[in-house]
């Protein structure tokens, strides 16, 4: 952890002490602070905005409700996403692979236009991140994406270490295989992906 | 499992490597290890280059755009609601609406189980109709069903019982016919039953148990 994650999960547990005490700025402030994150970890597990926004809620008020009990073992946004992973599982699990009903959505709720490059990016990334499993993604996100380490992961998907380490293995190897190349990355070089 | 470049033992340290350099969370050994291969190895170079791509697409914010006050006004409205409206996710509903029902079932069975005690306790009434097909009340053998006449006076009707020595033990039925039984519950003979028909007054007098 360095110096930026230790202060900001300073700021992370004096915001929870204040929400254990029932002050709804704290949540305010710690909900803006993870609303970003939190969209984009859940867009890798499902692309329907409603849901995203239905789990992003129902992971801040159980974060609201435990806010006192949270005993400080892991980083609080360890703990956080923890909620977040398993809240969004549930959601999919009840909503199951429903299409998004475009008419349903917002309109401010659609994707945003992104800049050329971005998008380019976004494209090559999804071209990707289509291959993966649901658990794969994860994993991805939370170490490329996110920036934790394989045990903050383990602690946020409550599985063993050696499983995160397996899961992200295989998932550079088929974002290996699948994204197309930069300068320098033959098709051959590629054949001998692990 | 074959590892990225098959150059051996270090390409495999340097994919092992790449994302917690790329984090920044790498030991500065580490790092500059990894920069030292990197620059005598093409495989890695291409994957770490890839990786960093990788990185910086994982890092753009969510495509799915989601207001976050709106977000945060619906969070804070939930928090204001009444308990009951406030339970998380809409999927707890079901769940709530199981353990309502599981309660409601309690509720009868206790219900049902108290009055069959209260039932229980009181003794079974008997019911006050029968139907064709149950036993009538039990009529000890011997009696006999007896009908007076319409005009036929009471104390002859006494009378006639005294001088026989029969006792009314049930009736007059919807007919009008009594059950009549000898004092001191022998079986009434047949000449009883006999003097019965021939009495004064008397309609119809038939042994209770008779075959038809």
């Amino acid at each position: 952890m360095n110096d930026a994650d230790t202060d900001a999960d300073t700021t992370d547990r004096l915001l929870l002490q204040r929400m254990a005490a029932g002050d709804r700025t704290a949540l305010s402030v710690l909900y803006r602070s993870y609303h970003g994150r939190l969209s984009r970890f859940l867009s890798r597990l499902t692309r329907r905005a409603d849901i995203i926004e239905e789990v992003i809620n129902d992971c801040l008020w159980i974060t609201w409700q435990k806010a006192g009990s949270f005993h400080g073992d892991s980083r609080v946004s360890t703990w956080i996403m923890g909620i977040a992973y398993r809240c969004g599982l549930k959601a999919l699990r009840q909503h199951g692979s429903e299409p998004v009903d475009e008419d349903s959505v917002p309109e401010d709720r659609m994707p945003s236009h992104d800049p050329d490059e971005d998008r380019e990016l976004r494209d090559w990334l999804g071209k990707g991140l289509d291959r993966l499993t649901a658990d794969q993604r994860v994993v991805v996100e939370l170490v490329y994406g996110v920036g934790h380490s394989l045990d903050d992961v383990a602690v946020i998907m409550q599985c063993p270490v050696g499983t995160v380490k397996a899961r992200l293995f295989h998932a550079r190897v088929k974002l290996r295989n699948v994204l197309p190349g930069l300068a320098g990355v033959t098709s051959a070089t590629k054949e001998n992906a692990p | 499992m074959r590892m990225p470049t098959d150059t051996g033992r270090d390409c495999a340290r340097a994919w092992e490597a790449m994302p917690w350099v790329l984090q920044d969370s790498a030991a500065q050994e580490q790092t500059e290890w990894l920069m030292s291969h990197l620059s005598e190895c093409d495989g890695c170079r291409a994957e770490f280059e890839q990786q960093k791509r990788l990185r910086l697409a994982m890092s753009l914010p969510a495509d799915v755009s989601i207001d976050p006050e709106l977000g945060l006004r619906r969070l804070l409205a939930r928090i204001d609601a009444p308990v009951m409206e406030t339970a998380p996710s809409r999927g707890a509903g079901g769940s709530w609406l199981t353990r309502a029902l599981v309660a409601a079932v309690l509720i009868q069975a206790v219900g049902l189980g108290t009055l069959g005690a209260r039932f229980w306790a009181e003794g079974t009434p008997q019911p006050a109709y029968r139907t064709l097909s149950q036993e009538a009340a039990h009529v000890p053998a011997g009696a006999i069903h007896v009908v007076p006449d319409t005009g036929m006076k009471l104390a002859d009707w006494n009378t006639l019982l005294r001088s026989m020595q029969l006792q009314v033990i049930g009736g007059p039925n919807d007919v009008g016919a009594y059950t009549v039984m000898p004092a001191g519950g022998a079986a009434a003979s047949t000449q009883v039953v006999q003097r019965l028909r021939t009495a004064h007054g008397v309609r119809l007098a038939e042994p209770v148990n008779a075959s038809p």
